[in-house]
């Protein structure tokens, strides 16, 4: 064959193989997604071949890209501030969802392919990613506040992990598991740890105790009686009670702290639901044999048992072909909201979910290794009797940055008022032009 | 048909081989990037520092509004304080330091002087992801600053990335890993140019080690001192990625690594207020701009005073 023919030969393949792959490709629908938990992506991927089985004449094809927190959120504003380069579908995290609401509506409304599911769901989880009644975020999970506890480090103390329904039976065994157990003078084990750089030990009771950053008129309510009633039971933890201390490095996601709970220095703490993945994550199921989850003791009978912590709104862009706009808000909804998809969320993702009716099925009541082998979601389910809502609102990214960034600090490490490190975020918020 | 084609390539080939096109051909490369990626956002801040900008479709101007927010943003005087700061902490340790090892370094005296110099300088090639990450480790309570602290100098351990009065501490330690190599080659590139002969006659005269580093080093150095100095004030008011990495995108316990930069990126990324963060990146560069101006006139590169 001449040189001539060869290269023919090669262009006719080209050509044939290229036209071979269109018409493949043609049948799914190419959808992008970024995501900054690895985890997320994958839930997505298998939801959408679930999304296929089910509809084959509208398949999607769903690519998904893993991109660091702040970097993704940062990558994701700019390019819908400049018109390019988004993808179809984003994750947004909570307290940054807000930011995204500012400027020139950068997400499509999803509240058409929500509508049918509202009864089954907790709506007010819906509330982070709502602005202008228009909800354009479905998160991944309810995120339920429980304790996570050490109970190798609550029996050396004599405690039944069992027994701990109200703080103050919770204060009494705390005292008896904080302990210095070198005799050195040094405390070495503490009932728990607090975020002063992170905001969930702070807005867990806020939240509970009736208060939080917004309420559900949309008005902020920083400095009211909830608030200061729950940082001054943070407060009283650390300096009045004694049996906690800051998480070493701030918060519950650095490694000193990763290293304080394997090595067993903190007995308890309480984040919400999610924080279970951590455990294989990022300990690498070093306690498996120790830990376990609980709800949360209560303040007083009949008050909240939990409260929703943290989240990740999927949401469609802008920036989406206007073509595929109504495919991929269906597959979202039927990834999210569903209940096969809600009893994914549980056994692929270890996530709690927010669809109350799945509550009652038999395939979420799973033995897990990585928490003593017991069937979690009995405690989660338990938690979650009565759930304080959360409402979050334009100032609600500007309230964590100050919560995460002075007003804990000021509280735990240096002691000020409740009333006072309040006072002092609700004056910053004003400067930023806030009006309450 | 071959001379149509070749009247405007020689054409072309005439022109761009002309005296006083040259040296532009061979500067367009970098001038037409400096002036896309630099001066085409600056000038873009500058306006956006007077409008209220809500995104690509949606612009109003609104005076001076921004320059007045500001000053209102109850961080800023915080931030502005920090970032100084910050940039006299890395002077005083930035150009000492770095001085004195590059004279060392020079003198002679030291075994396999290249290697020190490599060792010292890679920090500067480092990613900082990867920096920020292992000086949390350093940082860390029980992290190996604290023990080696403890066992050489018996000082009890610091929570170094706990509390907000150890943070800049903190960054300056990391500028001065990550610079001082940097600054070494600036100093050494000074010491080559001055002539052996000074020197000579010194030691000829019977001057002293000490008095000829006074007498002839410090002063032969003035112009390298003097571009050192402006680089590390600029470098200083800029400061972002050092306590972005530290504190995973925050600003530290307390806001105590809060920077300037910091704040602008937090009021535009956090607050969607990239009028007022323009303003407040004007603002900055006018700072810088003084500061320079004052070396300038303190190092009399401007004038001759002295």
């Amino acid at each position: 064959m001449s040189k001539a023919n060869i290269i023919r030969l090669a262009l006719v393949l080209a050509i044939a193989l290229s036209a071979f792959g269109m018409a493949l490709a043609q049948d799914a629908t190419e959808l992008s997604l970024w995501v900054f938990v690895d985890r997320h992506g994958l839930y997505m991927q298998s939801q959408a071949e679930r999304w296929n089985e089910a509809n084959p004449d509208r398949a999607i094809n769903l690519s998904y890209e893993q991109i660091d927190y702040t970097q993704m959120h940062d990558n994701l504003l700019a390019s819908l501030l400049v018109g390019i380069g988004a993808p179809d579908l984003a994750d947004v995290e909570i307290s940054k969802f807000a930011t995204f609401t500012k400027g020139d509506e950068m997400f499509y409304p999803l509240n058409d392919v929500i509508d049918p599911y509202r009864a089954e769901i907790i709506e007010t989880r819906l509330a982070p990613y709502t602005a202008n009644g228009n909800n354009y975020g479905i998160d991944y999970h309810l995120g339920a506040f429980v304790m996570y506890y050490n109970t190798a480090l609550l029996e050396e103390a004599g405690v039944d992990v069992n027994s701990l329904t109200t703080w103050d039976d919770y204060i009494a065994a705390g005292q008896q598991v904080t302990r210095d157990t070198d005799g050195d003078g040094e405390i070495d084990v503490y009932m728990m740890s607090v975020e002063t750089t992170g905001p969930f030990s702070a807005r867990g009771p806020m939240l509970m105790l009736g208060g939080g950053a917004y309420n559900g008129e949309g008005e902020i309510i920083l400095e009211s009686e909830a608030n200061i009633q729950a940082l001054q039971f943070l407060q009283d933890l650390v300096h009045v009670h004694g049996i906690a201390r800051p998480a070493t490095g701030g918060h519950h996601h650095t490694p000193e702290h990763f290293i304080d709970l394997v090595e067993g220095r903190i007995a308890s703490f309480y984040m919400p639901q999610w924080y279970m993945t951590r455990y294989p994550d990022n300990m690498a199921s070093a306690l498996a044999d120790d830990a376990v989850i609980r709800p949360m003791p209560v303040w007083e009978e009949g008050g909240y048992t939990s409260t929703m912590g943290g989240g990740t709104g999927t949401v469609i862009t802008k920036q989406i072909d206007p073509d595929k706009v109504a495919l991929a808000a269906e597959f979202l909804a039927f990834s999210k909201l569903t209940y096969e998809a809600n009893v994914a969320l549980w056994t692929d993702l270890g996530f709690d979910p927010m669809r109350l009716d799945v509550y009652d099925d038999d395939a979420l009541l799973i033995t897990m290794a990585d928490f003593s082998g017991e069937v979690p979601f009995e405690h989660i389910k338990a938690a979650i009797a009565s759930v304080a809502p959360e409402y979050t609102g334009p100032f609600y990214p500007e309230i964590t940055t100050i919560m995460t960034t002075t007003m804990l600090y000021d509280l735990i490490e240096n002691q000020v008022s409740p009333e006072e490190v309040l006072a002092n975020a609700a004056d910053e918020l004003r400067a930023m032009g806030a009006e309450f | 048909m071959l001379n149509i084609v070749r009247l405007p390539y020689r054409l072309i080939a005439g022109f761009l081989h002309h005296k006083k096109v040259v040296p532009l051909v061979f500067l367009a490369p970098f001038m037409i990037v400096f002036l896309i990626f630099k001066v085409y956002p600056v000038i873009l801040a500058i306006i956006m520092s007077f409008q209220n900008f809500q995104g690509i479709k949606s612009q109003d101007w609104v005076g001076l509004t921004n320059y007045e927010n500001v000053f209102e943003l109850v961080r800023f005087s915080q931030a502005l304080t920090n970032t100084t700061v910050y940039t006299i902490g890395t002077l005083l340790v930035l150009i000492p330091l770095p001085l004195a090892l590059a004279v060392l370094l020079d003198s002679g005296r030291v075994i396999a002087s290249t290697v020190f110099r490599v060792l010292i300088f890679l920090p500067a090639l480092t990613s900082l992801v990867v920096a920020g990450t292992v000086f949390r480790l350093i940082l860390a309570k029980d992290g190996f600053l604290n023990l080696f602290l403890e066992g050489t100098l018996g000082l009890d351990r610091l929570r170094w990335l706990e509390v907000s009065e150890l943070a800049l501490p903190s960054l300056i330690l990391i500028a001065t890993w990550r610079w001082t190599g940097m600054n070494i080659l600036y100093f050494n590139s000074g010491l080559v140019n001055i002539p052996q002969e000074l020197y000579e006659s010194a030691a000829i005269d019977g001057a002293s080690p000490w008095k000829m580093f006074l007498s002839i080093t410090l002063p032969m150095l003035r112009p390298t001192t003097f571009f050192v100095v402006v680089l590390s004030i600029i470098g200083g008011y800029q400061v972002f990625v050092e306590p972005f990495i530290l504190y995973a995108g925050g600003a530290g316990p307390g806001d105590g690594g809060l920077t300037l930069a910091l704040l602008i990126y937090r009021t535009a990324f956090t607050s969607f207020n990239f009028g007022t963060a323009a303003a407040m990146g004007v603002i900055l560069a006018l700072i810088i701009f003084v500061f320079s101006l004052i070396q300038f006139r303190f190092f009399g590169v401007l004038g001759r005073e002295d």
